[in-house]
């Protein structure tokens, strides 16, 4: 004979509104689920198009060789080697500028009107448009600094677009670093610096150099800022070699290279420009993974 | 009362923040070894008060400060009139730092530095210029054991501080406010976050280390005073109602009926 229900196993059964409620829960999770499918989905396709198209061209060669036949065929080591120029010089100038800035401005400063007006330009500065640093780039570093059209001049002219951001960031992940730990590390008459370095430092540096490195993206993708600055069209360097350019040369790059095949060159075999992109994007999704490991390793060692 | 040489006295102390004045003119004397309790109800002014004493008010940009702190006879504040804390004089003192080592001070909440237990003892030891391993781990060893925190963590001294209770982390700060050796050691409301049975852990302590140093203890918690605290100051929206032995401030006819009626719990 089977027993009744108790009157307690009643108590924890499902109830209608429960029901209901554990019915739109699963609704939502699934509307959630798709929304982030529909953002990765068309990665993935336009990954997997550039790829099919750039297959016949890519290859180790297409990588270190020179641009054969008016660019209408061969490598883009030029460019390649360029835009590692652009992003790795920028980066040299802009990181450690940017960062101590943010360090100033975050822990440092007071809080009145110069401070407020700094804080305003950095935002402000960040949403300037591409084309407009390029043309400053151009007056300020080509023409009056008379640096000339070059490695320098066009990698200055990104540092200058990339500080304003690099800042905000290091700002942000600065301030996510609570009070209290430095309030404890004063109370205990350790100076600010000896704060700065042990405490806040150390505690930030993920989100630091990940928001350094997200700016290579941004340099290695731009052709207006270095276009009026340092790149050119076309220029011979030794097949794979490092130290083709100096700073005071001008260079090719993959952003502009890209836009140059595509627009200006008729008659260039159809996988070249494909390959040319796929190189540029993996140039970028590198230093992103990069960025994630680095992250990966600093996060273990993140403490609260 | 006893002539015990004030370890620190205080003269006519007045700290506003922009326009919000936090403590008017109060003045008071700190005597050595012994418990020395800080009540008032909420926002009175008692954390601005160790503040000024430690100095780190002056990591607060909008603070003003007049008044005089002498510690040993020794002035480490000194302003005649309200004078913003960047411009306050470091009164011959070769840096605030130095001076600041030698106060512990332990905040209401518990902060573990996001380092192991060991290097949350020794942190301000190391930037002091201690290096010597075991040297350090003496230190480590005494400082825990006398914020009675040794034998639960002696086993896993590499931890992250983060990652122990609320109460464990407090006696971590505690340890770590031991770490450079102060003459004063400051706890502010140091209870509000942690079990009764740790508390009562922590006041034992207390009463040991008052042999070594001199303790200033801020509660909001009125019999915590009164159980350990030999002299009680009662302040009041900034200013000082009065200070007295803690026999005197608690028995009911202390000199001004505000301080009775809130020892007696009728408001605060
Ligand atoms: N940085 C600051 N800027 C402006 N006002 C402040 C600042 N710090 C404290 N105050 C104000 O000063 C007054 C005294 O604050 P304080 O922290 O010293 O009080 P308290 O007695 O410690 O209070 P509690 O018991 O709540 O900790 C309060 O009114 C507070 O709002
Ligand atoms: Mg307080």
């Amino acid at each position: 004979m089977s027993t009744p229900p108790t009157e307690n196993s009643m108590r924890f059964a499902e109830t209608e509104l429960v029901r209901k409620k554990q019915l739109s829960e699963r609704i939502a999770q699934f509307a959630f689920l798709m929304m982030t499918l529909a953002m990765v989905l068309p990665l993935l396709l336009i990954v997997t198009y550039l790829i099919y198209k750039a297959m016949p061209a890519l290859s180790l060669g297409f990588l270190f060789d020179l641009p054969s036949r008016g660019m209408r065929a061969g490598g883009i080591w030029p460019a390649l080697l360029g835009t590692i120029y652009l992003v790795v010089v920028s980066l040299v100038i802009a990181a450690p500028i940017g960062v101590l800035a943010a360090v100033y401005l975050n822990e440092y400063a007071q809080d009145n009107w110069f401070t407020r007006i700094i804080n305003l330009a950095v935002i402000n500065l960040a949403g300037v448009p591409s084309i407009v640093h390029a043309l400053f780039g151009l007056g300020a570093f080509v023409l009056f600094a008379g640096i000339g059209r070059s490695v320098l001049a066009a990698s200055l002219t990104l540092a200058v677009m990339t500080l304003p951001v690099i800042i905000a960031s290091t700002k942000e992940a600065l301030s996510a670093v609570p009070m209290s730990f430095r309030e404890a590390c004063w109370n205990m008459g350790v100076s600010r610096w000896k704060t700065i370095r042990g405490v806040v430092l150390p505690n930030s540096i993920s989100g630091i150099l990940t928001g350094i490195i997200l700016q290579v993206s941004r340099a290695a993708g731009e052709t207006a800022p270095i276009m009026f600055t340092g790149a050119v069209f076309y220029k011979a360097v030794q097949k794979g070699d490092v130290f083709a350019y100096g700073l005071l040369d001008q260079c090719m790059a993959l952003a502009m290279h890209l836009f140059t095949i595509s627009t200006q060159v008729p008659g260039v075999d159809e996988a070249i420009p494909f390959a040319t992109a796929v190189v540029l994007l993996g140039t970028v999704l590198l230093v992103n993974a990069a960025a994630i490991i680095m992250r990966i390793i600093l996060r273990t060692r993140k403490k609260w | 009362m006893v002539d015990l040489p004030a370890k620190i006295r205080v003269e006519g102390l007045g700290v506003s923040y922009g326009d919000k004045i936090a403590l008017k003119d109060l003045s008071l004397q700190i005597p050595a070894n012994q418990i020395f309790g800080i009540i008032g109800p909420a926002q009175s002014g008692k954390t601005t008060f160790l503040k000024a004493v430690n100095r780190t008010i002056d990591f607060v940009s909008n603070a003003t400060v007049k008044g005089r702190v002498l510690m040993d006879n020794q002035s480490v504040l000194d302003a005649s009139s309200f004078t913003p804390v960047k411009k306050l004089s470091n009164n011959g003192m070769r840096d605030l730092c130095g001076y600041r080592r030698r106060i512990g001070m332990v905040a209401p909440l518990p902060v573990g530095l996001p380092m192991t237990i060991y290097d949350n003892v020794t942190f301000a030891p190391r930037q002091a210029g201690i290096r010597k391993k075991d040297e350090l781990d003496t230190l480590v060893e005494r400082c825990l054991t006398q914020a009675a925190l040794w034998d639960e963590v002696k086993d896993r001294l590499d931890t992250l501080g983060t990652k122990l209770s609320g109460g464990q982390q407090q006696r971590l700060t505690i340890a770590r406010a031991l770490s450079h050796e102060p003459e004063v050691l400051c706890l502010d409301e140091f209870s509000i976050a942690i079990d009764p049975v740790t508390t009562m852990r922590i006041e034992d302590v207390l009463k040991e280390l008052k042999a070594e140093m001199t303790i200033i203890l801020v509660t909001n918690l009125v019999q915590q005073a009164r159980r350990l605290a030999k002299r009680t100051a009662f302040i009041l929206n900034g200013e000082l109602v009065e200070e007295d032995t803690t026999k005197k401030i608690f028995s009911g006819n202390a000199s001004d009926s505000r301080t009775n009626e809130f020892v007696s719990g009728i408001f605060g």
